[in-house]
C-alpha cells in the first residue's frame, strides 16, 4: 500500500486509520491505536517450530503435521483466526483430508446464524449507522470488546446534519464505558438471559396485545410502553448486540426475538440490527466458507460433498464426542487464543508469542496477518473487506503458506 | 496448432449462418488458415457439429455480498444438490445459489465462457472480487452500482456540473474495477433508508429532492461521455408492481436517445387489466424496444421451481417479503452506498401471477424483433437458476414444446396470454446472436463472442440435436482460450478466467472532495475502498483485462 494509514486486524471494526512506525523491526502504533491494538501489533519476528515440545526446523514440523493428518480419519480444522488467503488454504486442506471446519468464535457466530437461517433479518453497516442512527439500543453489550466503537461509529457529525443521538442501554453491564461522547439516555437493568422476554413483550405490545403481568423480566409495563414509544419515534434506529456476550443456553432465541422486533418496527418506520462480531477473522472465515461450500462453517467435507451441521459440528462437541481424531488449530491474531484441551493429536499454527501450558504435538509459528504479512480481511458487517499491510515483515510463513506446505507433504506421503 | 475441421459455424458477428468452415487455434487465439504446409498438431472432425463462440451472460448474480447472503440463508436448498470434490474439481453445492466453484464448472459445462455480475456495490467491491476470484473456468466482470449512494445524490442535489458527475463515475469504475455502471431503483434504495416505500420516476427523493429521472439522465450521460461501451444498465423503478409498464416506458424515454439497457424487463412489463388486476404489457414494451434503437434489454425469464431473489432494491424486496418461500428474508442498508434484499421464491406453474410472469417473459423474447438488443437471461437466480438456460432455449426454439408447457400452467393465465398466437421460433443464428455476438458487442469485448481471426479461442461445439434442451445442456467440446475444458458436458480441465474492467479517463481531482467525504463521514478511508489492479490477481483471477474507453464529448 502506498498510503500511510494501516488497517488493524485485531477486532471486527477493522479501524483503518492507524499510523505505524517501525522501531527495531517492531511495528509501533503512532496514532489511532486502542490498547488492544497497541499490545497485539507487537510480536516477535522469529520463533522455532516445535514437535513434541522440541525445537525443530519448519520442514520437520510440516512433516510431523502431515503425518498426523495422514493418520487421521476426520480432523477438525479449528480456530481459523487468520486472513482470507489463510481461510482459502484451510478449506482446501479440509477438503483434501475430509475434515470439518469451525471457527474459535463458532458458539457466538451460530447464535446469529441460527435465527438468520430460520427467519432472516434486517441489518445495517457501520457507516450507515454513523450517519443515520438517531436512536441506538445496546442490548446486553457495552461494546467495550470493540474499543473504538463509539469514536468510529457514533460521532455526532453526520452528512445529514448533526444527529442528536439517543442511546438506550439494556443490560447489567451499566453504566457504560467511560470516554464515550454521548451519555446513555436511558439504562434499563436487566440480565442478558432475560432480554428475550423483554423483546418478545415489546413485540407483543407493538402488535397491540395486552400483557397480564406487572412487569416483564423486572421491567415494569409502563417502562416497556415508554420504551416502545421511543423505538417508534426514531427516524432510524439501530439495535446493537454482540452474540459473544449473550453467553447462555438458547441465546439464539433471544437474538431471534430482537430481529423479529426489528422486522415488525419496519412496517412503519426504519430500524436495523447491528450484530457486533468479526474478531479473530471470524467474519472472513464464514464468508469464504459460504462462497466456496455454500455454508457458513460447521461443515464437513464428506465423500458426497459438503455436509452442514450447525448444532453437531461445534468444536467443543466434536472434541468431546470423539467424532474428530485430530485438531488443526489456527490462531494468528491473539496469542491468548490457544487450543481447547483435548486428547486428540493437535497441530497449532499460532503467533510467535503464543505460549502453552501443555505444548501441542506440533507448533508452527506463523506470521500475523496485517502486521507481518499482507492480506484481506472482512469487517464485522461482512460488506467491507479491507487490504491488510505488512508493517513489520517477519521470517515466518503465513497461515496459507504453512497449510500449503503441509498439504504438499501429505501429497508426497500419498504418492 | 489445432484444426477444428468441418463444423457448421454460427458466427453472427461475421454474418456466418451455418456455413461449414475449418477453424484454426494457436496460442489461445483463432488464427487464419495456415496453408497446406503448416504443421497441425491436433485435428478434431466436427462434421455435422454446430460451432459457436463461447456464450456470454451479461446479467447473472454470481458473486458479491448479496449472493453470499442468499447462500448462507438456504442450507436446505443446497442439501438437495451437494457437489463432491473430484480431485479435479472442488466440492461445493448447486441449485439456486450455487457455491463459487460449482458456478464456474456448471457455466462452463453449458458452454459459457464469460459471466458478468451486474450489481457490485463499490463498498463491497473487494469482497465481490474475492468471491469472483474463486469462480473458475469463465471470464468475469462486474457492474458498479450507483444512483442511491449519498455522494452521487449530494452532487446531483447541489446541481454539480455534469463533468464532476462524469469524474465520479469514472473514478467509481476505476476504483471498484468494474466493467459498466448499473443503477437500481434510481434513488429508491436511498429513499427507503428515509422510510419511503415507493419512489416513482418523477417523484422527489424525500431528502435530496432529486427524481429518479434525474438520476438516470445524469448517469446515462456520464456513461456515454466517458465512452464506456455498455450503456447505463437500468433496474427501473417499481419492480414487480402491477401497472409498472408505464414506468418502464417512461424510463426508456427518459434516456432521451442516449443508450440505455433495461434489465430483467420481464419484471417491469406488468399491466393492471383483468379481474386480478395483473396482466401482460409485453406487447407495448416490445413495441417500444422495436421502435427505440437506443434501448436494449435482457429478459429475466421466470421458470418454475424454487429459487432465491437477490437484489440491491431493498425497497422492492421489503415489499416482496410477504411472498418469501420458505418464509424468511434478509434486508440490509449498506454504507451510504446502496443496500440489498434477499427473498427466497418458489415460482409455481399453477399460480396465476407466476404463470403469467412466465408467459410475459416468453412473449417479450418473441415480440422483440432484433435479437441484437434482447438478451437471454433469467436474472440468475431471480427468475430461475442459470442452469435452466437450455430449457429456456428450447422454449424459444420449439413452438410445440412451448405450447405443451403452456397447457400445463394456470389456465386463467394461459387464457390471458397471447403467447399461443406467437408462432416465432428462434433459430440457431438468433440464439448465437443473443447469447454470444450481441452481449460481446454490448460490453465492448472485441475479441469475444465471435469466431473471427484474432478472437480469443472460446469455442463451443454442440451435437445438432432436435431436442434443443439436450443439445445446449451438454456441449461436446468447450474450449477456453484454446484449451479444452469441457468434453461431453463434463469439465476435463480446470482453468481460471480473467477479470474484464474498463479504464475510462477522468480527472483524478475528484479524489479531493471524495477524500474529504470519506474522512468526515465514512468509517473507511477512501484509499482503502479502492481496489488496485494488483489486488485482482490476489483475489484469485488469472489476470486483469483492461478495456480502453474512447471519450465522447457531451
Amino acid at each position: 500500500m502506498s498510503d500511510t494509514f494501516v488497517c488493524c486486524p485485531f477486532c471486527g471494526l477493522l479501524c483503518d486509520d492507524l499510523t505505524i512506525a517501525l522501531n527495531d523491526g517492531q511495528a509501533q502504533i503512532e496514532s489511532a491505536g486502542c490498547a488492544r491494538a497497541v499490545k497485539l501489533f507487537v510480536v516477535p519476528r522469529q520463533r522455532q517450530a516445535l514437535v513434541a515440545g522440541q525445537a525443530v526446523d519448519l520442514a520437520a514440523a510440516y512433516r510431523a503435521a502431515a503425518t498426523i493428518l495422514a493418520r487421521s480419519q476426520h480432523p477438525l480444522m479449528g480456530g481459523l483466526a487468520c486472513d482470507v488467503t489463510g481461510h482459502r488454504a484451510a478449506l482446501a486442506l479440509a477438503e483434501k483430508v475430509g475434515g470439518v471446519v469451525d471457527h474459535m468464535n463458532g458458539q457466538a457466530q451460530f447464535r446469529n446464524w441460527l435465527p438468520f437461517q430460520d427467519g432472516g433479518w434486517m441489518t445495517t453497516t457501520l457507516s450507515e449507522m454513523r450517519n443515520r442512527a438517531d436512536l441506538i439500543v445496546l442490548a446486553g453489550t457495552d461494546t467495550s470488546r470493540f474499543p473504538r466503537f463509539f469514536e468510529r461509529c457514533l460521532t455526532p457529525e453526520s452528512q445529514f446534519g448533526d444527529l442528536h443521538r439517543q442511546i438506550i442501554a439494556l443490560g447489567t453491564n451499566l453504566p457504560l464505558t467511560p470516554g464515550r461522547p454521548t451519555d446513555t439516555d436511558l439504562a434499563i437493568p436487566i440480565r442478558n438471559e432475560r432480554l428475550g422476554e423483554l423483546f418478545a413483550a415489546l413485540r407483543a405490545r407493538l402488535a397491540g396485545h395486552r400483557l397480564d403481568a406487572p412487569d416483564i423480566a423486572g421491567v415494569p409495563l409502563a417502562q416497556i410502553d415508554a420504551l416502545l414509544v421511543a423505538l417508534h419515534a426514531a427516524r432510524y434506529g439501530v439495535l446493537v448486540w454482540n452474540a459473544a456476550e449473550l453467553d447462555f443456553p438458547n441465546a439464539d432465541l433471544t437474538i431471534q426475538a430482537m430481529v423479529n422486533l426489528i422486522k415488525d418496527l419496519n412496517r412503519t418506520t426504519r430500524w436495523s440490527g447491528l450484530p457486533l462480531g468479526g474478531n479473530d477473522g471470524d467474519t472472513s472465515a464464514a464468508q469464504v466458507c459460504t462462497w466456496q461450500a455454500g455454508y457458513p462453517l460447521r461443515t464437513a467435507f464428506e465423500a458426497s460433498g459438503p455436509h452442514y451441521e450447525p448444532m453437531l459440528y461445534a468444536t467443543d462437541a466434536l472434541l468431546e464426542s470423539g467424532d474428530v481424531d485430530a485438531l488443526v488449530w489456527i490462531s494468528a491474531f491473539d496469542p491468548e487464543r490457544t487450543p481447547p484441551t483435548t486428547n486428540c493429536p493437535t497441530i497449532v499454527l499460532g503467533r510467535a508469542d503464543m505460549t502453552f501450558t501443555r505444548p501441542p504435538d506440533v507448533f508452527i509459528p506463523v506470521a500475523v496477518p496485517g502486521v507481518q504479512h499482507t492480506g484481506f480481511l472482512h469487517r464485522m458487517d461482512a460488506v467491507v473487506a479491507l487490504p491488510l499491510s505488512a508493517a513489520a515483515p517477519a521470517d515466518l510463513p503465513s497461515v496459507a503458506q504453512a497449510l500449503v506446505a503441509i498439504q504438499q507433504k501429505l501429497n508426497h506421503a500419498a504418492a | 496448432m489445432l484444426r477444428l475441421k468441418g463444423g457448421r459455424l454460427y458466427d453472427p458477428a461475421h454474418g456466418i449462418d451455418g456455413q461449414v468452415r475449418d477453424l484454426y487455434v494457436e496460442d489461445g487465439r483463432i488464427v487464419a488458415d495456415p496453408g497446406p504446409d503448416a504443421v497441425i498438431h491436433q485435428e478434431i472432425d466436427l462434421t455435422n457439429r454446430v460451432v459457436m463462440a463461447g456464450a456470454i451472460d451479461l446479467h447473472t448474480h454470481i458473486g458479491g455480498g448479496k449472493v453470499n447472503i442468499a447462500r448462507a440463508l438456504l442450507p436446505e436448498d443446497h442439501r438437495f444438490d451437494p457437489v463432491p470434490a473430484t480431485g479435479l474439481m472442488h466440492a461445493g453445492c448447486g441449485h439456486a445459489a450455487p457455491s463459487t466453484w460449482t458456478t464456474g464448472y456448471r457455466y462452463a459445462e453449458m458452454g459459457y465462457t464469460a459471466c458478468f455480475e451486474p450489481a457490485m456495490l463499490p463498498s463491497n467491491a473487494r469482497h465481490a472480487h474475492l468471491e469472483m476470484g474463486d469462480i473458475p473456468m469463465v471470464d468475469k466482470g462486474a457492474y458498479a452500482m450507483l444512483g442511491s449512494d449519498d455522494f452521487f445524490l449530494r452532487l446531483l442535489a447541489t446541481g454539480a456540473d455534469q463533468r464532476l458527475v462524469n469524474d465520479y463515475v469514472g473514478w467509481t469504475l476505476d476504483s471498484s474495477q468494474a466493467m459498466a455502471i448499473k443503477v437500481v431503483n434510481p434513488g429508491g434504495i436511498s429513499a427507503f433508508k428515509f422510510n419511503a416505500r415507493n419512489l416513482n420516476l418523477d417523484e422527489a427523493h424525500p431528502y435530496y429532492s432529486v427524481t429518479p429521472r434525474q438520476v438516470i439522465q445524469s448517469l446515462a450521460r456520464a456513461v456515454h461521455d466517458l465512452g464506456v461501451a455498455h450503456p447505463l444498465h437500468v433496474h427501473a423503478s417499481n419492480l414487480g408492481i402491477p401497472g409498472n409498464a408505464d414506468t418502464t416506458l417512461a424510463t426508456m424515454a427518459a434516456a432521451e436517445g442516449l443508450p440505455i439497457h433495461i434489465t430483467h424487463i420481464q419484471f417491469h412489463s406488468y399491466g393492471m387489466e383483468g379481474e386480478r388486476k395483473f396482466s401482460s404489457e409485453a406487447e407495448r414494451i416490445a413495441d417500444a424496444i422495436n421502435r427505440m434503437s437506443n434501448v436494449s434489454a435482457d429478459v429475466g425469464q421466470v421458470l418454475f421451481g424454487q429459487t432465491v431473489t437477490v437484489s440491491g432494491d431493498t425497497m422492492s424486496q421489503h415489499r416482496n417479503r410477504r411472498h418469501a418461500s420458505p418464509d424468511k428474508w434478509v434486508s440490509m442498508d449498506i454504507e451510504c452506498d446502496a443496500g440489498c434484499g434477499v427473498v427466497p421464491f418458489k415460482y409455481r406453474d399453477k399460480n396465476f401471477v407466476n404463470a403469467l410472469q412466465w408467459a410475459i417473459g416468453l412473449e417479450l423474447f418473441l415480440r422483440v424483433t432484433d435479437p441484437w438488443r434482447i438478451f437471454l437471461t433469467t436474472d440468475h437466480p431471480n427468475g430461475a437458476p442459470f442452469t435452466s438456460y437450455p430449457h429456456l432455449i428450447r422454449l424459444l426454439m420449439d413452438r410445440n414444446f412451448r405450447n405443451s408447457k403452456l397447457d400445463e400452467i394456470n389456465p386463467e393465465a394461459a387464457a390471458h396470454s397471447q403467447l399461443r398466437q406467437l408462432a416465432r421460433e428462434y433459430d440457431l443464428y438468433e440464439i448465437a446472436i443473443m447469447t454470444r455476438a450481441a452481449p460481446a458487442r454490448s460490453l465492448g469485448l472485441s475479441d469475444r463472442g465471435h469466431l473471427g481471426i484474432g478472437a480469443a479461442a472460446d469455442i463451443v461445439v454442440y451435437r445438432d440435436d432436435t431436442d434443443r434442451e439436450v443439445m445446449f445442456a451438454k456441449p461436446e467440446y468447450v474450449f477456453k482460450d484454446g484449451r479444452l475444458i469441457v468434453r461431453n458436458g463434463r469439465v476435463v480441465e480446470v482453468v481460471n478466467g480473467a477479470v474484464h474492467v474498463v479504464k475510462p479517463e477522468y480527472d483524478k481531482g475528484i479524489e479531493k472532495p471524495l477524500k474529504d467525504y470519506f474522512d468526515r463521514y465514512m468509517t473507511v478511508k477512501m484509499e482503502h475502498i479502492k481496489v488496485s489492479d494488483d489486488e485482482i490477481c490476489g483475489c484469485g483471477a488469472s489476470k486483469i483485462i483492461p478495456h480502453k474507453c474512447s471519450v465522447r464529448s457531451s
